[in-house]
């Protein structure tokens, strides 16, 4: 047996592992019931042993994400509240979810949570299809990264078909689908933005299902502006992006505020 | 062409994460609701790979969700990514319950064996993360077989040194060697 093998021998524990070595058996999760609290004490007390540890998480982090998401059933969120001495449900008010402002304080997070469904991997349908019960509250003013002003395209019936949330310095328009059923015609959703007396840009296909981000080219991004219409049209997949618009407008609204 | 479109990616997402983690720190609610939904499926999922009972893990996400409230005023932007300081906890706390339990009487039921075809990758998992899980799988592959079986069912199942022995019916100092020496391995592999 060579040294190095005889350095890790210690079935008894004679030759304790490196902190390293030890460090990285506490993230792995092989230490017992008695030397996981051992070494969760040390990682409080000890700077350098708490970064080995760090380090080791950083290492397995790939696995962890890769995990499938499972969604939890809806009575775990009001425990957290109540848990937290919250009410437990801060209920949502009627109408909410056509109303402008809740999209404008929850767009970000609809968004991201729409968005981090689909990246994350979790099943079944990514956008909220039901009001979940939600913490509303007012959006403190000129909060950026919670809240981008949001533009609604509403449909003819005045509920909410999209939301738009416009990002003109990199060029994005991040669109969030209130999920309908997919178009029995075979048609396909596409979007267009129209400068105020100017003709219909197409922006290129937007999904009634999922969340995503639309890229829109330098020339494009000076039309969307205060005061322009994002509109969404009925179209065929083929020839998409399209010269102008030949379908029924679908949803439409106004961008207000950028 | 004008317009074309793409799924937000993971750069993006955990931006925002980190965002929601920071202003969760300071208190706000909202963002707290906000970051619940985004990752609570993801975190869920983290802790059902450990525990066997959906009631069980339930009941550690509502702890981790809760710690996540009260610590995330340490999290650091700067210093580390939203999920992974997350996960870590999740996977934390739900190793903590397994090992807390009466002979493991909680413990997801897990064959050995059946780690070794373990289908990794998920069709979801994105750009960068795809990459660094890439590396780490390769560099698990340069570890002799019984390292590498080791290692990934220690990690994706949370059992003991003692456990991982008497299931694979190896002597425990053995085990503890293999998983020490494949450690070592994995990391000098991954520092290259």
């Amino acid at each position: 047996m060579n040294t190095t093998s005889d350095r890790y021998e210690d079935e008894s524990g004679q030759v304790p592992p490196s902190d390293d070595v030890r460090a990285g058996e506490y993230v792995l999760g092989v230490l017992d019931a008695d030397a996981r609290r051992q070494a969760q004490a040390r990682v409080l007390n000890d700077p350098t042993f708490a970064r080995l540890v760090e380090a080791w998480e950083e290492r397995f982090s790939p696995w962890l994400l890769q995990l499938e998401a499972i969604a939890p059933s809806p009575q775990v969120w009001p425990r957290i509240r109540t848990q937290l001495g919250w009410a437990p449900v801060e209920s949502a008010k009627p109408g909410l979810w056509n109303s402008v402002g809740f999209w404008r304080g929850a767009s970000a997070l609809a968004a991201a949570a729409a968005v981090a469904a689909i990246a994350i991997g979790l099943r079944g349908p990514v956008t909220p299809t039901a009001p979940p019960p939600v913490v509303v509250q007012t959006q403190p003013a000129g909060d950026e990264s919670a809240a981008r002003p949001v533009t609604v395209l509403a449909r003819d019936d005045g509920s909410t078909g999209w939301i738009a949330s416009i990002d003109v310095a990199r060029g994005k328009v991040a669109m969030v689908p209130v999920p309908t059923p997919a178009e029995a015609s075979g048609l396909v959703h596409e979007l267009w933005v129209i400068p105020q007396g100017q003709a219909p840009i197409s922006l290129g296909f937007v999904s009634n299902e999922k969340a995503h981000t639309i890229d829109v080219p330098a020339a494009v991004r000076r039309a969307l502006g205060v005061g322009a219409t994002l509109a969404i049209t009925l179209e065929r997949q083929a020839g998409m992006p399209h010269a102008a618009p030949t379908g029924p407008v679908v949803a439409k609204g106004g961008i207000q505020q950028i | 062409m004008i317009g074309s479109s793409a799924v937000l990616d993971r750069d993006e997402l955990a931006e925002q994460i980190g965002a929601w983690l920071t202003q969760v720190g300071q208190g706000d609610r909202q963002a707290f609701d906000a970051l619940y939904r985004a990752t609570s499926g993801a975190l869920l999922g983290v802790c059902m790979r450990v525990l066997a009972d959906r009631g069980d893990a339930e009941e550690v996400l509502q702890d981790v969700y809760v710690t996540v409230w009260g610590k995330a005023a340490q999290f650091d932007r700067q210093r580390a990514r939203g999920m992974t300081w997350l996960t870590t906890i999740a996977r934390n706390r739900a190793i903590d319950r397994l090992r807390a339990s009466p002979a493991s009487a909680l413990r997801a039921d897990f064959d050995i064996v059946e780690t070794l075809s373990d289908p990794a990758p998920s069709p979801a998992s994105q750009a960068e993360s795809a990459k660094e899980r890439v590396r780490l799988d390769d560099c698990l592959q340069e570890l002799e077989p019984r390292g590498q079986i080791l290692i990934r069912t220690a990690f994706f199942s949370g059992q003991t040194y003692e456990e991982l022995a008497s299931r694979s019916g190896s002597p425990l100092g053995s085990v503890k060697s293999w998983i020490r020496r494949g450690l070592l391995q994995l990391r000098a592999c991954l520092e290259r």
